[in-house]
């Protein structure tokens, strides 16, 4: 038992202030690399910077992920998706309002993200039973179906227009891509975000420059190598 | 624990490009170790039910294939697009792929040493996402600087954009599943916004409130 507190302890303050710094840094992107998820950033966003909106919606995560991991030891991607961003946030907006001193500040959700990790990590392998059942179904059963509706079709289709607002290229790139990412990979927007690349970049450098050549060469193997893995050229009967 | 300057000096190192790949190592180390847990002790693994028995059903019959091949496939695609967009995604490179995919094809290959404990796995993690980091740094630096500027405030207006599609949704899931928690949803978020506060808190809490007392 100690030896499970301890090592989900270590694993919570190392993964949780890495991913919160990583979170944080979504807002600074594309000029630092960040890791998240667009929809971590949407759902941060909606938040707005409200620490109890923060909070709550960190809350009904923590009650599905809490019956997950008590199911079948699985804590669900939400951990780090969305209870350590969102906790952290919440816990530093609490002393300070202005998200940008602090939930745009990687040094700041570190430190939160360490702390919220390390003591949501030992919880959750260790004493998620305490939570009553009724209230993990309920979060799961208004949770999953919302997030997942926001994920598809709400996202394609909000980056589906953009991608036509913002021009003719990065339309045509857009539907396209997004239309054979939904296709291959059950989800357009990683193609819609690509085509809005491919546009902007073919519009502003023309066809001819190297950078669009290579960018739409790598797009191409890497749908190919995601098809590939994914079984859809089986569906062909090849 | 950091004083004024060492805490600008810290803002400072947490801005730089760079500094991606020691994030990154982290977030593998702790992914893969909470794989490790999973196989030792039978909880900590960083993903969804249904994923997460892909790994099951490779260690109970020793067919890794479903879980490898799915999770690579996430993996390499991942690590493609985060570069490009400047936004890695860690569901699907670091907790499907590192925290499944490679697990499985290590133990399909017979390779323990990764699992023998603790601190291999913290190490092996780490190296991994060494790795990574090396090569998303890798392809932004060959990346000139002609990849557009434009085309990410877009992709970043219309992230910011979904955000407030939630609490409606929120209020829509909550009034499908029981009439309970539907109405704790339209109080919650009309209260909320009432008081200025954010409707998606409210309609979470709402809906838990009544749920919880009426279901």
């Amino acid at each position: 038992m100690l030896e499970i507190i301890i090592y989900s302890a270590i694993i919570g303050v190392i993964g949780g202030g890495c991913i919160a710094a990583g979170a944080a840094r979504m807002f600074h992107a594309p000029e630092v690399q960040a890791m998240g998820a667009f929809r971590t950033l949407g759902e941060l966003n909606a938040c707005n910077g409200d620490p109890i909106a923060h909070f709550s919606f960190g809350l009904g995560f923590f009650f599905s992920s809490a019956a997950s991991a008590v199911a079948a030891g699985a804590l669900t991607q939400d951990v780090m998706h969305r209870i350590i961003p969102n906790w952290g946030a919440a816990a530093l907006l609490v002393k300070n309002k202005k998200p940008e001193e602090t939930l745009h500040n990687p040094r700041k959700m570190m430190c939160a993200g360490a702390i919220v990790g390390g003591v949501l990590m030992i919880f959750l392998n260790t004493m998620a039973r305490i939570i009553p059942e009724k209230l993990s179904l309920i979060a799961s059963e208004v949770l999953t179906p919302a997030t997942g509706w926001l994920i598809n079709p709400v996202m394609p289709a909000i980056f589906w227009l953009a991608a036509l607002d913002a021009g003719v290229q990065t339309g045509m790139w857009g539907s396209i891509l997004g239309g054979v990412s939904a296709l291959v990979s059950g989800n357009a927007v990683p193609g819609v975000v690509l085509g809005i690349l491919i546009g902007k970049s073919a519009e502003e450098n023309g066809y001819k420059s190297r950078i669009v050549q290579i960018l739409i060469a790598i797009v191409i193997v890497m749908f190919l190598v995601i098809a590939y893995f994914r079984g859809f050229f089986s569906q062909f009967g090849l | 624990m950091e004083k004024r300057t060492f805490g600008q000096k810290m803002d400072e190192f947490l801005m730089k490009d760079s500094t991606f790949i020691l994030l990154i190592m982290g977030a593998a180390a702790a992914i893969f170790a909470g794989t490790f847990m999973y196989i030792r002790f039978g909880t900590g693994a960083f993903n969804e039910i249904s994923i997460v028995a892909m790994l099951r059903d490779g260690m109970d019959g020793g067919d890794y294939a479903a879980a490898a091949g799915f999770a690579a496939g996430f993996l390499i695609a991942r690590v493609l697009e985060g570069p490009l967009v400047g936004l890695l995604d860690i569901g699907g490179s670091l907790q499907t792929g590192v925290g499944i995919g490679l697990p499985a094809l290590f133990l399909s290959m017979g390779w323990q040493l990764p699992f023998s404990n603790f601190f291999t796995a913290l190490i092996t993690g780490a190296v991994i996402g060494l790795i990574m980091g090396v090569v998303i740094m890798v392809i932004r630096k060959v990346m000139p600087e002609g990849v557009a500027v434009g085309g990410t405030s877009v992709m970043m207006g219309a992230g910011n954009a979904t955000g407030r599609y939630l609490a409606p949704l929120i209020i829509i899931a909550a009034a499908q599943y029981n009439v309970y928690t539907g109405i704790g949803a339209v109080l919650g978020a009309a209260l909320f916004y009432k008081w200025g506060k954010e409707m998606t808190g409210g309609a979470i809490l709402g809906a838990m409130v009544l749920g919880g007392i009426f279901l």
